[in-house]
């Protein structure tokens, strides 16, 4: 699986579309509508403007301009755009927060001693209400 | 919409539903345990286990594997699916389809070479839905 740039196929949640439950694959993954739940990409996340994601994410970057909430991991990059809202706690390898943007909540590196428990196990479903 | 990947274009896979902006698309590495709902219409290429209720048209690809109660408007199946199929419309069962369980639509077409063990029903729309109906329009 490419590592370097995110090529592979992208899916897409499309704005009038709730997925509740656990999204999982080596794929990136644009979320215009709502998510809940478990979010596993080996590659990376999207959330366009519309987009709301409820959910524990292990992603490889991860570009907000909608809403998250819930518990991020973002093994490359977290990019949270001018009109993306983060609530929760993230984890990222690098973060760009740009102007307007909001973050609420915890960030923390990855790799640090400050991180708390890695979400390496595939088996985690954990909501975030 | 923008398209984050900076570097790379994507890959000439069927992702092309992004420009048509209401057809959801879940690749053929996507996994996906759980409830699916809303409009419009959606492409599986990948693994779903669950529940779909969708107020548009489910296309099965040839290469997704389903599992649970699937309704849409219409169903075009090209995969393979185990469980509830319900349409409000009409099923078609292409040459790969492979399918078990029940189907429950007005109408039905099946391509020679569809696999289906399992029942039909087919009745009105009317009594085709129970309870759970969210169109969301």
């Amino acid at each position: 699986m490419a590592k370097d740039a995110s090529s592979g196929t992208t899916s897409l949640v499309s704005r009038p579309v709730v997925v509740e439950g656990e999204i999982s694959g080596e794929e990136n993954l644009h979320v215009d509508g709502r998510v809940k739940g478990v979010i596993r990409l080996s590659g990376d996340l999207f959330v366009g403007a519309s987009g709301v994601v409820e959910a524990e994410v292990d992603a490889r970057s991860i570009v907000i301009q909608g809403a998250v909430t819930g518990k991020v991991l973002a093994r490359h990059q977290l990019e949270v755009q001018p009109s993306g809202r983060f609530n929760g706690e993230a984890t990222a390898a690098s973060y760009e927060i740009r102007q307007g943007a909001v973050f609420e909540g915890v960030s923390r590196m990855l790799g640090s001693k400050s991180q708390a428990e890695k979400p390496a196990s595939p088996k985690e479903p954990e909501l975030k209400k | 919409m923008g398209i984050f990947t900076k570097d790379k274009p994507e890959a000439a896979a069927p992702d092309a539903a992004r420009s048509s902006g209401d057809t959801a698309f879940f690749g053929a590495k996507l996994s996906i345990k759980g409830k699916v709902t809303g409009s419009g219409n959606l492409i599986v290429m990948g693994k779903l286990e669950g529940e779909v209720e969708l107020a548009g048209e489910l296309v099965v690809a040839p290469t997704a594997v389903l599992n649970g109660e699937i309704r849409a408007v219409t169903l075009a199946v090209s995969g393979n699916v185990t469980g509830t199929l319900t349409a409000r419309e009409k099923i078609h069962l292409e040459k790969s389809a492979v399918v078990s369980g029940r189907m429950a639509t007005p109408r039905i077409s099946m391509v020679d070479g569809a696999t289906f063990n399992g029942e039909i029903e087919m009745k009105k729309p009317a009594d085709d839905t129970p309870s759970k109906r969210s169109d969301k329009k």
